[in-house]
């Protein structure tokens, strides 16, 4: 096959644009972040190897894997059929067979289709035949593109919940890099989550060494202060630190916590804050109900008692289909100016 | 004391009538207890009491038909005292131990005045004592009690008082920290959302350390008090435009002398009637003696010992004004009690000449000297700061000709005395510049009527006007 | 929810005193937890009660010609005015506990609903008239009258007449329900067909245990007021 063809961009951002290169001054893309880390970790280990929808002849629908295939061949950037079950399986039986498959679906909506195969046989089987299965499933997933409900999922609390999985939502370009690599290094299964609204939004300074890891099951405070903690992960990292800003111009001091792995939960930052300000909110793009948030509200709830000034305050989606219409999803998402709202009406209880 | 009001039965239900009392003022009660039925427009029932204790005040009568939450009966609770307690607001009236501290206004403090009138720190006002505030905060076995309930958990909301709708919710971190450091809850100012408690206010409250020993008077609760005293309030968004307008939460103090103000307005029938006093010859009297009274008596002579003495003279010859209305009883008072409006840094205190009518002026200038001194360092005792039978105010000094003060709850009166100024006067058919001060006094018309307010007042200008103190000054 | 609640439904005509007497009893106990909610069922010899709100001129019939009826006048502790208790009506007493913030509204809104309900399930079409007066309503005309009272504001007392087959003539003697502007009704009059107390006690009772939440089981004998009857079952 030829080398990446170029086509219109399609919805949500995929197609088109070629994935870009770090600018003069050595800032990267969330994007460019990504494919950094796949391609220094192909190039470090030859048991890691990349499948996935047209991710070869095409690189990949939003670019990650492009220029992949002319470096590493069609063998170790697999172009599959659309069989997410079949994909999953592949790569759980690769890895049985000593490989470390990166998993690629084309939108994380689509992690679905392999349901059976992520959460019964791939969270599972080390537990049963003693087999570690150091596979990665990762795409994009999330909103605020106008993508709708079959391309803006947030599928997180599914496979957090499985017991088996890692699941990791980053939220800035070298924690991106940093995770992914982790993730790709790590015996166990992990699925990364690349939230398609940062893709080409966010980019920032990302370190060029090729050993450079951010630890998995770890949170980070992204802005420090005083009066709520606000712990979040995913594109709602980014609109909280716009909430602080205008925040902070009201006199109000908040501390932004991105979580980065979802599931294990840095349980001891979330304290840590919590003990600092007394007041939390969780702000969470999946659904109100049995989502990231509510887990990490009970966590708090929980463990943080005595330290509460306030009741613990949570704002997600309702568990609905993410609407079509620009409008209806704006307010069906978190915006800024909701996590303002939450921020005050917390402050005020 | 606990305030109970007309109960919501249904959300629609907006205003209920109270049928009859079941029990008077006075009466004891017990938890559960039916006090008085109540009927609405849905349903008729009677109202349980939610204390026990003894009714201290009905607030409205029977037949009367009023909207839902309107305060209709004071209930103190046991331990605290029932009687006194009209006009004093509610939950700020009492101390748990049943004592009321009269409030302030202001007078010269004989230590720091100057001689001219008009020199005293404290702002002239006019305005009336104010009930307490500072006693009932800091009484220490009722305090250490309440800590120890909130150190426990559940039992410390129903005692802590009440100010305002959510004061009585304790955030876990509130009740941790205030288990942790010893703090009273009862004792701290909430300036979250209702009247909340919050970890600022908590924060605030160890800053400022433990509470002084239990010798400390209700000056040194307020100088603890000012856990109430406003702390920064919770940052809001809505800050309105910097500089031009700043936004001080009412202190604790504050707050009850507000409550105490209005209740003695609401409940007394007050009326005002003044006299002029020619007090040429004590002001001549006092420049004459004042450097020796002095060094003899080691305080400050001001106008106001002759004031008092004159006035506990009248007094006894009119008692009814010495009196107090409790009840459908007057209680007439053959002591005097006076007293003494004196402004300070927390607003006002009425600390208490006891036994007045019993002083001369020496020992009269003394005690009030000593008196303001202490108030303004916060070092009143509890029982210095209650039991005026009398009181008098003085915003002279700040240049007031004429003030109408308020009632010092549950007095029948209060005497101001104003500016002393040159006037004009006809004495024998000629005009001549005499020192001229109106003395005025708000009275209760519910206890005195205008014939005994004006011949009590004509008695103190008598007494003014004629006495020679001059022995008494050491001249 | 439904909770764990008595039925007790003393046949026969109970006299009123007697009635009311058992039914604060209950209210008491209720008040101190040791018996649950219960609903009372019963029909009372002819007697007028006058609430609060009665006015002396509402009674339009002296006491001796009330008498002479084989009737009899008490004033009560419950809200409202005059109303008729007798033969052929179906009275429920419940006697449940609102909480400490009650909804009286609330309450009395269910008793409306169980006595519609219960009015339907025998083919006849009432309604409320928040217009007019809480109760149960046939245009301008009552079927059912409803007047309570709470005990230390939470545990209810007095409830609900249902006029079945009542001799609706002993509502000419008083100013029924404070309302001389409209009249006062019966499900057999509405039918067109006779409707007992005995046809109604069913539908009612699972109406308004249905509305009130209630899970009712036959009340323990000794342990429950007795609501003795005067006479054996005057009609069939």
């Amino acid at each position: 096959m030829t080398a990446t063809q170029k086509v219109e961009a399609g919805a949500a951002g995929h197609g088109a644009e070629p994935r870009g290169k770090r600018t003069e001054d050595g800032q990267a893309t969330y994007l460019i972040a990504i494919a950094e880390a796949l391609w220094e970790e192909m190039e470090r280990d030859e048991r890691v190897y990349c499948l996935g929808e047209d991710i070869g002849a095409y690189g990949g629908a939003f670019k990650v894997t492009e220029g992949f295939i002319e470096r590493f061949g069609p063998e170790r950037v697999m172009d599959t059929p659309i069989a997410e079950e079949t994909i999953v399986g592949l790569a759980i039986g690769s890895a049985m067979e000593g490989m470390r498959p990166v998993a690629e679906f084309q939108y994380a909506d689509f992690m679905s289709s392999g349901f059976d195969m992520i959460t019964t046989a791939l969270a599972r089987v080390h537990y049963r035949s003693g087999v570690p299965l150091p596979v990665v499933l990762r795409g994009p997933s999330g909103g605020y593109v106008r993508a709708s409900s079959f391309h803006s999922t947030n599928p997180e609390p599914w496979y957090a919940h499985a017991g088996g999985i890692k699941v990791i939502c980053p939220a800035f370009p070298s924690d991106a890099k940093g995770l992914m690599k982790s993730a790709i290094r790590d015996d166990n299964p992990c699925m990364v989550l690349e939230h398609k609204w940062i893709y080409r939004r966010v980019k920032e300074h990302v370190p060029e060494d090729p050993d450079f890891l951010v630890p998995i099951g770890k949170a980070d405070v992204k802005r420090e202060g005083t009066d709520v903690s606000v712990i979040t992960y995913g594109a709602l990292v980014h609109k909280t630190l716009e909430a602080a800003e205008a925040l902070e111009r009201r006199g109000m001091s908040i501390e932004v916590v991105d979580l980065r792995t979802v599931y294990p939960l840095d349980e001891e930052a979330i304290l840590r804050s919590i003990e600092k300000t007394s007041r939390a909110l969780v702000v969470s793009e999946s659904y109100r109900y049995a989502g990231i948030g509510a887990e990490v509200s009970a966590t708090i709830a929980q463990r943080a008692f005595e330290h509460l000034d306030a009741p613990v305050e949570r704002l997600s989606p309702p568990n609905m289909p993410i609407p079509f219409s620009p409008t209806l999803e704006d307010a069906f998402l978190p915006q800024v100016s909701d996590i303002e709202a939450a921020v005050e009406r917390l402050s005020a209880w | 004391m606990t305030t109970v009001q007309m109960p919501q039965l249904g959300e629609t239900i907006i205003e209920g009538t109270i049928l009859s009392w079941l029990k008077s003022e006075g009466d004891t009660v017990t938890r559960d207890e039916p006090l008085f039925e109540i009927s609405t427009d849905k349903v008729d029932t009677e109202v349980p009491s939610p204390v026990a204790g003894t009714v201290s005040k009905i607030l409205v009568a029977a037949g009367e038909t009023v909207p839902v939450g309107t305060a209709l009966m004071e209930i103190a609770e046991e331990g605290e005292a029932a009687e006194g307690a009209g006009g004093s607001g509610s939950a700020s009236a009492q101390t748990p131990d049943g004592r009321q501290a009269p409030g302030a206004s202001e007078s010269p403090s004989p230590a720091a005045a100057s001689t001219e009138p008009g020199a005293s720190e404290s702002p002239s006002s006019g305005t009336a004592p104010a009930q307490q505030a500072p006693a009932q905060t800091q009484v220490p076995a009722p305090a250490t009690a309440a800590a120890a309930a909130a150190a426990s958990g559940g039992g410390a909301v129903a005692e802590m008082r009440e100010r305002g709708p959510r004061s009585k919710i304790l955030s876990p971190l509130v009740r941790r920290l205030a288990s942790e450091h010893g703090i009273d809850l009862d004792t701290v100012e909430g300036t979250g959302a209702g009247g909340r408690i919050t970890k600022h206010d908590v924060m605030a409250a160890i800053e400022r350390g433990p509470a002084p020993a239990p010798a400390a008077g209700p000056p040194a609760a307020v100088g603890a008090a000012p856990a109430g005293v406003a702390p920064q309030a919770v940052p809001t968004p809505a800050a309105p435009s910097g500089a031009a307008e700043e936004v001080v939460p009412m202190s604790h103090i504050r707050r009850a002398i507000a409550t105490h103000m209005v209740a003695s307005l609401q409940t007394t029938a007050r009326a005002w009637t003044m006299v002029e006093v020619n007090v040429e010859p004590l002001v001549r009297l006092r420049a004459d003696a004042k450097e020796s009274f002095v060094q003899k008596y080691g305080a400050k002579l001001t106008y106001l010992p002759f004031v008092v003495r004159a006035t506990c003279d009248a007094l006894l010859e009119y008692p009814m004004v010495n009196a107090e209305l409790r009840g459908e009883d007057v209680v007439v008072r053959r002591f005097v009690n006076m007293g003494i409006a004196v402004s300070y840094d927390e607003g006002l205190i009425v600390p208490v000449i006891r036994r007045a009518e019993t002083m001369n002026v020496p020992g009269l200038a003394q005690s009030i000297a000593d008196l303001a001194v202490r108030a303004r360092e916060h070092r009143l005792q509890p029982d210095e700061v209650q039991g005026a039978t009398f009181t008098i105010t003085n915003p002279g000094p700040y240049g007031s000709v004429a003030s109408v003060p308020i009632i010092n709850q549950p007095n029948a009166g209060i005497l101001s005395l104003d500016a002393i100024q040159q006037r004009p006067v006809v004495v024998d058919d000629a005009i001549a510049i005499r020192h001229m001060v109106f003395v005025s006094m708000s009275w209760d018309h519910r206890v005195i009527d205008g014939e005994l307010a004006t011949r009590f007042l004509a008695r103190v200008k008598h007494n003014l006007e004629t006495w020679d103190f001059s022995s008494e000054v050491g001249r | 929810m439904t909770r764990t609640a008595w039925l007790i439904e003393p046949p026969g005509l109970v006299p009123y005193d007697v009635a009311n007497e058992a039914m604060h009893d209950l209210a008491v106990r209720r008040l101190r937890g040791e018996v649950p909610d219960t609903l009372v069922l019963l029909e009372h010899p002819p007697v007028f009660t006058a609430g609060r709100r009665a006015r002396p001129e509402e009674l339009l019939w002296s006491a001796d010609e009330v008498e002479a009826r084989g009737g009899s006048v008490r004033r009560i502790d419950r809200g409202g005015s005059f109303t008729f208790h007798g033969p052929g009506q179906l009275v429920a007493y419940p006697v449940v506990d609102l909480g400490v913030r009650p909804d009286v509204a609330d309450y009395l809104r269910r008793l409306e609903e169980g006595a519609i309900r219960a009015a339907a399930d025998l083919g006849v079409e009432v309604g409320r008239r928040p217009d007019v007066q809480t109760g149960v309503w046939a245009g301008d005309a009552k079927v059912a009258a409803i007047g309570v009272r709470l005990l230390r504001a939470r545990v209810t007392l007095h409830g609900l007449a249902l006029n079945c087959d009542a001799d609706l003539s002993w509502f000419g003697g008083i100013v029924a329900c404070g309302l001389p502007d409209h009249g006062v009704t019966s499900l057999s009059v509405l039918a067109g067909r006779t409707i007992s107390v005995a046809d109604a006690n069913g539908p009612l009772r699972r109406r308004l245990a249905e509305s009130l939440e209630l899970d009712l089981r036959p009340a323990p004998e000794p342990e429950t007021p007795r609501f003795a009857p005067e006479v054996a079952p005057a009609r069939t």
